[in-house]
């Protein structure tokens, strides 16, 4: 009686074995690394956060296509990383040793994963001397002499206003404070900027601004320079706006910036990248754009490197696609899909974009004077040292410490951080 | 198995069963084994992991290179002002949150533990938060008390109690408390569909009979009802404890622990130490502080259960 | 008479006003999702749907990628559901049924584990998916999720197998079954109500996580509803329509779900519970 019994148990655990078996293999993808080889076609995945841009997104994905239709050994793939998560998410990945063959990061998440020997070097796989590079920008992506990333986009800050409200742009900050008061009425805002620690990537932009605009500087590349002067007088600027109730309090960017677009909000500092949302978002939004109008003609520029997974297995196809990417016509239809932005190489803007967004001179005239958002001499610390930066600044705007304390505060935690 | 088995074969059938009144002595761990496997290797080992973490030196960016610390990291985080903050931040959350979850999941088991037409569907609609998805949530929430054009803030300055400036995630006062009112709403259906069942085993003609006798309704509630339901309110009010202790995407989606720490919870400062400062060693530090007040619950809830239950026999 | 009436009146309102505290937030997803811009951003609300707007939903669904997410989300779900519940009764059998050595410590690890927040265990997990080679499947993903609510599930169903009398296992032994014969034919079918309750949590668990999704994934063809919904998110902007009418069809099944297996989770989980 016994002998059956057992087999019916040992037939239903071999069927859950089995059923499991079955099931893996039916749902599980074979990943290894993000690269992979199948039938001779390598396929590289490739992380930017612009994917997510309803503006920007579909563009990008068109022109990858164009890649994987010239040539048919290698694929692109968009890999999927929400912005919200994306440096937390990717830097996870690649500290693990796995992750998406190429990136697109922003600077401060570049400057740590390079420190941390995480990004390929780029010296023997690209030649960059065949190519034109963009000075000014280039020099970031070299660090003693080792070059982890190259340019995908660089874009500089700078007013945009809304041209049926504002005639005349102001000139000076008290013109701009007094712009942003006037028009601000009912449920019109004269400002908008980001303020709250759950952006706490976008408040640091922000007020890097006001930062440099008022002189100021993080750090004068050996120490630290947080709570100095000058950027106590630009961070009083920046909390002034904030007091004087001319900016949606509490607003995400998100919300502030269709406000913009609806005509709820009259002026905003932000990047080049913006011209082109705004122009496939809303088509009949009257907006122009001109120089911040701070004391010191010195904003901030997201610098954005497209940079190779020091763990990829597929290194050489990686770069291949990034040499594609700096050919000259690919350039210019990189440099089309983001607008207002520039990419690795000078390109010239074409009539017609010249003509859809006539202010694009604008923008490329402000490429010397413009800083990438990092802390020189201190750029793998940038992550670490803005979050402090940021905390404290916000204590500072909800009132609970004056600000000089805020600065001092943070540039104790920070130079202590640093070591 | 079999092979156990065999090996016993000398011994009788009888023998067998007489030791154990379900199979051989080996039967529990065969049951036992499948999940235990399971667990001990997707939380044992990455449990022992964080273990040995939370004693060293670690960045996110090379989890494989640890440097051996000792107690650094707990003596770092014990020292430090904003980690007390971070403390007593959780402490009121987990305490608002079992409070909140329980004590609105047992009115609102008590409202619908009555007969009345479409009971039913009220029963079934009122359990709908507990399906939706936290990120969903988050979302909407944040839409709701968005401050120039959130529904909320429309009600309240209609009511006349609108918040100035209508910031309410934004503001060190009002974030916490938005944060639990929505953390309540997603636990009440929970609470009181379990206490609903409870509510059943409550012996009509007991109630009844004590309102013949002119008692009133506290008194009726406090002496039958609420004897019948404290084991299940005990234990719920532990499970709500625990889960509010580990509770992330809401918080995190809604307002990453700010503005000015003010609803940075232990899990919170747990994942900004790992994923945005890139401290592994810190961020393990924090994870066992958590684990450690978790176990001081659940072993202060027996202590306390094993007394009600001695007072009861007294 | 007319106090009877009032309290009657009064509990009318309490119950309709839970009701409206109850689905108030999705009602507004729905609305919010059906406003154009201008009304989204209008001085006073709008508090029904504009249905002229409904081409948001169709939209989102003819992009294919949301109904892409839901699959995976549903796999997700379905594979956990199994996998806690396959494991979860033979633990919760051995839990009830026998006392043998390591049966208080086997308790206190299955509770120990559901205090282990999900951002503890993220990067000890990554590195031992990438040894088994499990990241960027759903595999994974349902392994992880399931190594996370099989204690809870275990526990629930430890409880109702509690509530079972042992007499009638006893007539089956007598019959000659054998203890995992016996656990199929009669307590399984006894539980079946805690079966469904556990099975709940199970689903509702890896429907909505997220923090293992967003790291273990990274091709678009395996990414969860949770992870596609955060993805819309952007940095320039956040198209608030469109994140609803996701959220809203995310919120859906698992409130179907729900109502569905809804009067057998009553059931269960007061076994489940009570007994602890």
């Amino acid at each position: 009686m016994r002998k059956p019994r057992v087999r019916r148990a040992t037939v239903a655990a071999a069927t859950v074995v089995g059923l499991a078996a079955v099931v893996s293999t039916g749902c599980g993808s074979d990943s290894g690394s993000g690269s992979g080889s199948d039938g001779g076609v390598t396929t590289l995945t490739f992380a930017a956060s612009t994917f997510g841009d309803p503006g920007r997104g579909p563009q990008l994905q068109e022109w990858i296509d164009e890649f994987n239709a010239s040539q048919d050994e290698i694929r692109v793939e968009a890999a999927s990383v929400p912005y919200p998560t994306f440096g937390q998410t990717v830097l996870t990945q690649m500290g693990g040793g796995e992750g998406p063959d190429l990136v697109r990061f922003d600077m401060p998440e570049f400057e740590a994963a390079s420190d941390a020997g995480l990004i390929a070097p780029l010296d023997d796989l690209i030649d960059v001397s065949e190519y034109d590079l963009l000075e000014q920008p280039d020099q970031f992506m070299v660090h003693d002499d080792v070059r982890h990333g190259i340019i995908f986009e660089a874009s500089n800050y700078a007013m945009f206003y809304n041209a049926d409200l504002i005639p005349e742009p102001p000139t000076t900050y008290d013109a701009f404070f007094e712009t942003a008061q006037a028009l601000t009425s009912g449920d019109v805002f004269g400002l908008a900027f980001r303020q709250t620690e759950a952006e706490e990537a976008g408040v640091w932009q922000d007020i890097f601004n006001y930062v440099y605009g008022f002189g100021g500087a993080w750090s004068d590349g050996e120490n630290l320079t947080i709570n100095s002067p000058e950027n106590l007088e630009g961070l009083q600027a920046y909390k002034d706006l904030y007091d004087a109730n001319v900016i949606p309090r509490g607003a995400d960017a998100a919300t502030f910036r269709r406000m913009f677009a609806e005509g709820k909000v009259a002026m905003e500092l932000n990047n080049g990248g913006y011209a082109t949302h705004l122009r496939a978002e809303s088509p009949d939004l009257n907006f122009n754009v001109a120089p911040i109008p701070f004391p010191e003609r010195s904003q901030g520029a997201i610098l954005a490197p497209i940079v190779i997974n020091e763990a990829s297995s597929a290194k050489d196809e990686a770069a291949t696609f990034i040499q594609w990417a700096l050919e000259p016509e690919n350039q210019v239809s990189l440099q089309e899909i983001l607008g207002a932005s520039s990419v690795a190489t000078a390109t010239e803007r074409t009539p017609e974009s010249l003509q859809e967004l006539p202010f694009l001179p604008t923008f490329d005239e402000l490429t010397d004077s413009s800083l990438p958002q990092i802390v020189l001499g201190f750029e793998a610390q940038t992550p670490d040292i803005r979050k402090i930066v940021v905390q404290n600044v916000i204590a500072a705007l909800q009132g609970t410490v004056d600000l000089q304390t805020a600065l001092d505060t943070a540039q104790e935690q920070a130079t202590e951080l640093v070591g | 198995m079999t092979v156990l088995e065999q090996t016993r074969a000398p011994r009788s059938e009888a023998a067998r069963r007489r030791r154990s009144p379900l199979g051989s002595r080996w039967t529990p761990y065969v049951f036992l084994a499948p999940a235990a496997a399971f667990i001990i290797l997707f939380q044992g080992v990455p449990l022992a992991q964080e273990i040995y973490l939370s004693f060293t030196r670690t960045s996110l960016l090379n989890p494989t290179r640890s440097t051996w610390v000792g107690l650094e990291n707990y003596a770092h985080i014990f020292g430090d002002d904003d980690f007390r903050r971070t403390l007593r931040t959780t402490l009121v959350y987990v305490v608002a949150c079992v409070a909140g979850s329980v004590g609105s999941g047992l009115l609102v088991a008590l409202l619908l533990n009555r007969n009345f037409r479409g009971r039913g569907i009220a029963r079934a609609l009122v359990t709908v938060p507990w399906a939706a998805p936290g990120i969903a949530v988050a979302l909407i929430a944040t839409w709701m008390l968005n401050p120039q054009y959130g529904i909320v803030n429309r009600f309240l300055n209609a009511i006349g109690l609108g918040v100035p400036g209508g910031t309410i995630l934004d503001s060190p006062t009002y974030a916490l408390p938005a944060i639990l009112v929505t953390t309540i709403w997603q636990l009440f259906p929970l609470t009181s569909v379990v206490l609903l069942s409870a509510l059943q085993a409550v012996p009509k003609d007991l109630t009844e009979a004590a309102t013949m006798d002119g008692a009133g309704r506290w008194w009726t509630f406090r002496a039958v009802t609420w004897q019948v339901i404290k084991p299940t309110v005990g234990l719920l009010a532990l499970l709500m404890t625990i889960w509010s202790i580990r509770r992330f995407e809401l918080i995190w989606l809604m307002t990453k622990g700010g503005p000015v720490g003010s609803t940075e919870t232990l899990v919170i400062d747990l994942y900004a130490q790992a994923f945005d400062s890139k401290q592994l060693g810190t961020a393990a530090a924090i994870g066992m502080v958590g684990v450690v007040i978790s176990l001081i619950v659940i072993a202060g809830s027996r202590l306390v259960a094993r007394g009600a239950a001695k007072e009861g026999l007294r | 008479m007319n106090r009877l009436h009032i309290g009657l009146t009064l509990r009318i309102v309490a119950v309709l006003a839970v009701m409206g505290i109850a689905v108030f937030p999705l009602y507004w997803m729905f609305v919010t999702a059906l406003s154009s811009d201008a009304d989204l951003f209008a001085s006073e609300a709008r508090l029904w749907p504009d249905f002229s707007q409904f081409g948001v939903f169709v939209d989102a669904l003819a992009e294919g990628e949301t109904v892409r997410w839901l699959r995976n989300s549903l796999v997700i779900a379905v594979g956990t559901t199994a996998m806690s519940i396959g494991l979860g009764i033979p633990l919760g059998y051995a839990l009830s049924r026998f006392s043998f050595r390591g049966k208080v410590l086997t308790t206190v690890v299955l509770l120990l584990t559901q205090m282990l927040p999900e951002a503890l265990m993220v990067v000890p997990l990554f590195s031992l998916f990438n040894r088994f080679d499990l990241l960027d499947s759903l595999i994974g993903l349902i392994l992880a999720n399931s190594a996370f609510v099989l204690p809870i599930v275990a526990l629930i169903l430890k409880g109702a197998i509690d509530g079972i009398p042992r007499e009638l296992e006893e007539a089956g032994r007598v019959d000659g079954a054998r203890p995992l014969t016996m656990l199929v034919r009669i307590n399984v079918p006894l539980i079946a109500p805690s079966i469904a309750a556990a099975a709940v949590i199970a689903f509702f668990h890896a429907w909505n996580e997220f923090v293992f999704a967003v790291t273990f994934i990274y091709a678009p063809e395996t990414q969860p509803a949770s992870v596609g919904i955060a993805s819309f998110i952007g940095e320039v902007g956040t198209p608030v329509q469109t994140v609803m009418a996701v959220a809203f069809m995310f919120t859906l099944p698992a409130v179907a779900f729900y109502l569905f297996a809804q009067k057998y989770v009553v059931a269960g989980m007061t076994a489940g519970a009570v007994k602890g």
